[in-house]
């Protein structure tokens, strides 16, 4: 604890601070029209090369997709879904990033929503009055 | 690369000193701009040398309450520092190599952390 307040601040950077822990893993995914798509269970990012040396000024990796997928039994058991079977969903359609991620698009076209869209053309639809909002 | 196989992987230094492993990865929205936000390059890696992953951030601001997690977090979180991907010698699937010389940050999130 001494020795961490001792430590310099790091030199500043014009955009905004996202780590991923804190702000992006875990939080809820809306989208444009404040429906809920997701969540974020993964990021995806555009390198390095890994076990790879890394030259003096290469260029930092970016952010390039959030990942979603099947994950409750890979939190519980350990280990990930194979990246085949992670959706992505990519960092250009983020709009702003704060308790929840809000996208720019519809989550209607999305691939992450597709469990959701399915259950409810195949299985909701067929029952009763499951095609109109309650009244 | 899957950042979440980053994350609380082994931080060795250049001669092969053990550090801590990743706790987090911090990214800053200053790249290229897109149609809404700029990209988010790499900015560095969260090492933490107790613990190997952070839980709630508690190191990196300066929030007090709620008593006593912020104190038992921080110690849990004790020597965390913020290195620079300029700093960042090699990752692998199995642990990061930090470059000769590099330089250990306070991992404090803005002026009011600790």
């Amino acid at each position: 604890m001494t020795a961490h307040r001792l430590l310099a601040p790091p030199p500043p950077v014009a955009g905004r601070i996202l780590d991923a822990q804190l702000h992006l893993l875990d939080r809820q995914v809306l989208d444009h029209d404040g429906v809920p798509v997701t969540t974020v269970d993964d990021l995806e990012v555009s390198g390095p090369a890994l076990d790879t040396e890394l030259e003096p000024g290469a260029a930092a990796p970016v952010l390039s997709a959030l990942l979603t997928g099947p994950v409750l039994g890979t939190r519980i058991f350990g280990g990930r879904p194979p990246a085949s079977r992670l959706v992505r969903i990519p960092w250009e359609d983020v709009a702003e990033v704060g308790v929840v991620l809000k996208l720019g698009v519809s989550g209607e076209n999305l691939d992450a929503g597709w469990v959701e869209r399915w259950i409810r053309d195949r299985i909701i639809a067929r029952i009763p009055g499951g095609r109109h909002d309650p009244r | 690369m899957i950042l979440g196989d980053l994350l609380g992987v082994d931080v060795y230094n250049d001669d092969g000193t053990r550090l801590g492993r990743v706790a987090d990865a911090r990214f800053v929205v200053d790249g290229a701009p897109r149609q809404l936000l700029a990209e988010a390059r790499l900015l560095g890696l969260v090492v933490s040398p107790h613990s190997a992953s952070s839980f709630l951030g508690y190191e990196r601001t300066g929030l007090q309450q709620p008593w006593p997690l912020p104190s038992l977090l921080r110690w849990r979180h004790r020597g965390s520092f913020l290195v620079l991907w300029e700093d960042i010698a090699m990752i692998g699937a199995k642990s990061v190599r930090l470059r000769e010389g590099y330089t250990a940050y306070s991992p404090a999130l803005d002026s009011s952390g600790p």
